[in-house]
């Protein structure tokens, strides 16, 4: 069975993550299911690369942690988005989406001769 | 009391061991994922496989997030004890603002301990501890010949190359002699300190040239091509920092090729610019002419006795053949650093001391500043402990407040430092060469260790004390603090103990003032009021030689002076007494048996003088006259004598007509000169030098060159200024090479005691300030001690106690510490009385008056500042003492 899923480019993992955590605060298990789930399983992502990326983004301050009892009863370390990370992601994924409109556009405009 | 500051250190609820952390947040994400997976229909076991593999490789997940949660946690905690930190700062800025009397008072009194300190010992490292500038600087000694009758003088030549030749305790010695001369060729004529050095000078003081090269072997000898080394501020500042030294001249007496530069700060001996070979000078073989100083290095392992044992083997050798031209009886080798600073060490020890002690003053009255304070606020203490806070918090707090104190005391210590170093600069001798010290680094550091120890120290007294207390009882207890008898018993101590200070700084600096008050009263021999002296020095090139130009040259000036307005006498001398230089040498009274050991039999003082050298100077002719223009110099040569001269040489006899005879002093035939008058004694050294005999020529019977560099000394009534401006004028009228240096002869003479004056002035300068520091003290603890006792004084007042009662139960309290205070300070000042023994003059150290007056004055001090406080008491209003509870 060959994996046909898409490799994630280098940097934007933590895009997704915080996206993931604009919709409210979250544990890891969550935002890696939010995220397999969201993409259809598309993106290639081990889930314990989710974990390092987490305790970045928290050194650099955007976002905060603290353990929660969840719904099962369990402990969860839940992450929540703070006021630095939210500026933080709005700023990274508008760089994200002028990147990817760029792409697009190389990719589909067609030349009207050669561009020699 | 937030919450943040303890995190760092308590576990709480919720913060877990980063191990820990890492593991339980990756096994919740296995144990939910496999939980997913057995509801899709897996089997537990293979549910646990599947979520493990998705998972990836855990061990290294778990490392990087480990790492990354350590350095955060890491980060985060740093910040947190830095804010505290600003916390501290701020609220201590807050209650330091809010009682500047109390801040003033600790800074001001840190400032001039640390100053004082500082200041003198930054002199005292300089002086007496760091080696000097030199590659190996604990090797390098002088050495100097012993004479009969405890005299010494330096080595003649020839018993130097002998000495040097035989003894084996050097690796390298040297002759070097120093003296001013005129350059010229630079844009005005300039007078420079010029040194003769033998071959191995600069080898014995271990300098390497900046640039070009030292004198070779050849170069020091005899006829050689002269050639000089010059200083690097002499080359920089009047040869224009030639890159290379080819074809570079100056002309000193001929003309000399620059060949060397020494580096930048070589002045050996004393400020010197130009350095060349002495042998070229054809160095004369008499061994009774004591020209040039020794200067060696000794042999690794050698020490100065054992080199003085080995060259007073060599003289004791030579002695039996040379005799009777050989007048040495021994040598004395000690190192340069004890020749050049010895005479400082009594004097700058002593200082230190006395700046140690007003030092410790300064500690006193902080701590017990500090101490009243932290009752002060045992309130605001009480409370916070009450709310929580832990004693750790508190003494955070009181650290970062007494840090602050200190800090500020310690800097303005260091700028008042540099203040009194400029201070000492202008009164103490120029020998010191004060002007290039600073405050150094060590000193620095010291001061600052200082600072912060005792701030620290009483500062956080009050918070040991406190923290013991029961709470609870300190609060019902109020505003009243807990003030007690132990508590003041410590004050008294405080007390006593800067009273006792005091009393030795005071009583020491009576007993200097007493004794130079005796040095004041001791007659010099001269008048120095209203008389200005010149230092005039005719160059070399133009007067060098046996010319006659030189004593024309003298007789023109004193002519042309002679008739000014204003001026009542003119007179020149080869060298002014009181200045340094006594040039002495042996001479031959006629009449008298021979010394065994050469053609002479009388040892004396000797100036060259001219013009009306007595009347300018004030020395009384007590027989016979002085030299008159018409004298016949050439076939019939005169000599004056002083009174200690005459006395000694010719007792109950008339000196007048006596004839001696000059021993080897200049070389060739000498004639008889007859004594034609008397004169009365001048101290040549200092108001506390014995008088030496002193003989003196008339200038036109020695060679020219004994008056080529000379002073000449002018009485009148028209002011410095106009002295200045005459002499300058007339000078330039005759020849306009020849430079001029204006002094005052009553600046010379109290430059010869300010090795006395200075030490005096500033232990008088300290002890002003720790009676002072004393005085506040006692008025700051007497104050205190009445507000601590306001209930109780009103309780007194209430029933009936008069205020004279009051007043009196307030000062003896006082004096309660007081006297212990005195007591002790009178036997301290007693036992180091002794030490004080060698900067007394006519006052013994035991002098009973010093010891009262220090004792009495800070007696009446004490007893003013605790009136004060006494007087206020008895204005407590009863009924508002009894209700500040």
């Amino acid at each position: 069975m060959t994996d046909t899923r898409l490799r994630l480019l280098k940097g934007t993992f933590d895009v997704l993550i915080l996206k993931t955590l604009t919709w409210g605060p979250a544990h890891g298990y969550a935002i890696s299911r939010w995220i397999a789930n969201t993409s259809r399983n598309d993106l290639k992502i081990e889930e314990g690369a989710l974990y390092p990326a987490l305790r970045r983004l928290e050194e650099r301050g955007w976002i905060e942690s603290a353990w929660q009892t969840t719904d099962t009863g369990r402990e969860a370390r839940v992450y929540t988005l703070t006021e630095t990370g939210r500026r933080g992601t709005q700023t990274e994924i508008v760089a994200w989406e002028r990147y990817v409109s760029a792409f697009a556009r190389v990719l589909e405009t067609r030349p009207d001769g050669a561009i020699a | 009391m937030s919450k943040h500051r303890d995190d760092a250190n308590l576990p709480m609820s919720g913060v877990k061991p980063v191990a820990d952390d890492v593991r339980r947040e990756l096994e919740f994400h296995l144990h939910e994922r496999a939980r997913e997976l057995e509801a899709s229909g897996m089997g537990a076991e293979q549910a646990m496989t599947e979520a493990r593999a998705q998972f990836g490789d855990r061990k290294s997940v778990e490392e990087a997030c480990e790492v990354i949660e350590t350095r955060r946690r890491g980060t985060k905690r740093r910040a947190e004890r830095f804010s505290a930190l600003r916390q501290d700062v701020m609220v201590g800025l807050r209650v330091l603002r809010k009682s500047p009397g109390f801040t003033v008072a600790a800074i001001t009194m840190l400032a001039l301990g640390i100053g004082a300190n500082s200041a003198v010992f930054s002199i005292v490292n300089r002086v007496l501890l760091q080696p000097l500038p030199y590659e190996h600087s604990n090797r390098l000694v002088t050495v100097v010949e012993r004479h009969e009758k405890g005299g010494w003088g330096n080595l003649p030549w020839a018993n130097f190359l002998d000495i040097k030749s035989q003894s084996r305790s050097f690796d390298a010695i040297a002759m070097y002699g120093s003296g001013d001369a005129t350059v010229l060729g630079t844009s005005s004529p300039l007078r420079v300190r010029t040194g003769n050095v033998s071959s191995d000078f600069f080898k014995v003081l271990g300098t390497r040239p900046y640039k070009g090269r030292f004198p070779s072997e050849d170069e020091h000898k005899p006829g050689a091509v002269p050639v000089a080394v010059v200083s690097y501020a002499f080359w920089r500042d009047h040869l224009g920092s030639p890159a290379s030294l080819d074809g570079v001249r100056i002309k000193v007496d001929e003309n000399f090729n620059v060949i060397g530069v020494t580096p930048p700060g070589f002045e050996f001996p004393d400020g010197n610019q130009i350095w060349t070979p002495l042998e070229v000078s054809k160095p004369g073989m008499s061994r009774t002419s004591h020209n040039w100083e020794t200067l060696a290095l000794l042999k690794d392992g050698i020490n100065p006795l054992t080199a003085q044992k080995d060259i007073d083997g060599v003289l004791a050798r030579l002695a039996p053949q040379y005799a009777p031209d050989f007048d040495a009886v021994g040598s004395t080798v000690q190192t340069l650093q004890e020749t050049l600073n010895g005479s400082f060490r009594t004097p700058l020890y002593l200082l230190l001391g006395a700046s140690g002690l007003v030092l410790l003053a300064a500690c006193v009255n902080l701590a017990s500043a500090m101490l009243a304070r932290g009752t002060a606020r045992s309130g605001e203490f009480t409370v916070r402990f009450a709310l929580g806070a832990t004693r750790g918090r508190v003494v955070q707090q009181l650290v970062t407040e007494s840090a602050m104190l200190a800090v500020a005391g310690c800097v303005a210590g260091l700028l008042l430092a540099a203040v009194i170093l400029r201070l000492i600069g202008v009164l103490a001798p120029e020998s010191l060469h004060i002007e290039t010290i600073h405050v150094d680094y060590g000193v620095q550091i010291f001061a600052l260790v200082v600072a912060v120890v005792t701030t620290l120290v009483f500062g956080l007294f009050p918070a040991f004390r406190l923290s013991a207390v029961n709470v609870s009882l300190a609060l019902r207890e109020g505003s009243r603090g807990t003030s007690g008898t132990k508590r003041m018993r410590v004050w008294n101590m405080l007390v006593a103990t800067e009273v006792a200070l005091a009393v030795v700084l005071l009583s020491s600096s009576a007993l200097l003032v007493k004794s130079f008050g005796k040095v004041m009263q001791q007659k010099l021999g001269i008048d120095a009021e209203s008389v200005m002296t010149a230092r005039i020095d005719l160059p070399e090139v133009n007067y060098g030689g046996q010319s006659p130009t030189v004593a024309a040259f003298h007789e023109r000036l004193f002519e042309r002076l002679r008739t000014q307005p204003g001026i009542s006498s003119v007179g020149m001398v080869n060298r002014l007494p009181l200045s340094g230089a006594n040039p002495s040498g042996s001479l031959l009274v006629e009449g008298k048996p021979l010394d065994p050991r050469g053609a002479f039999n009388a040892y004396a003082v000797y100036r060259v003088v001219g013009g009306d050298y007595f009347a300018a100077l004030g020395i009384p002719l007590l027989k016979g006259r002085t030299f008159h223009t018409g004298d016949r110099v050439e076939d019939a040569p005169t000599v004056i004598v002083d009174e200690t001269f005459a006395r000694s040489e010719w007792p109950k006899q008339d000196p007048l007509g006596k004839r001696v005879k000059v021993a080897g002093m200049d070389g060739g035939e000498e004639p008889w000169y007859t004594v034609i008058g008397v004169v009365g004694d001048v101290r040549p050294t200092s108001a506390t030098g014995r008088f030496i005999a002193t003989y003196y020529f008339d200038h036109r019977t020695r060679p020219p060159y004994r008056s080529r560099s000379v002073s000449y000394a002018i009485r009148s009534k028209i002011g410095a200024a106009a002295v200045a401006a005459l002499l300058r004028r007339e000078v330039t009228a005759i020849d306009a090479q020849v430079p001029v240096e204006i002094q005052s002869l009553s600046d010379i003479v109290s430059r010869s005691s300010s090795a006395r004056r200075f030490p005096m002035l500033l232990i008088g300068a300290f002890a002003l300030v720790a009676l002072v520091m004393a005085i506040v003290g006692i008025y700051a603890v007497v104050s205190y001690a009445v507000t601590q006792r306001t209930r109780e004084i009103g309780v007194r007042l209430a029933l009936g106690a008069t205020p004279v009662a009051v007043r009196s139960m307030v000062l003896g309290s006082a004096m309660r510490a007081v006297i212990p205070g005195l007591i002790v300070g009178a036997i301290l000042s007693m036992a180091s009385a002794s030490l004080l023994r060698n900067m007394l003059y006519g006052v013994s150290p035991f002098d009973p008056t010093a010891l009262v007056a220090g004792v009495a004055l800070l007696a009446v001090a004490a007893f003013g500042s605790s009136l004060l406080p006494a007087i206020r008491a008895t204005r407590v209003d009863p009924l508002l003492a009894m209700r500040t509870e």
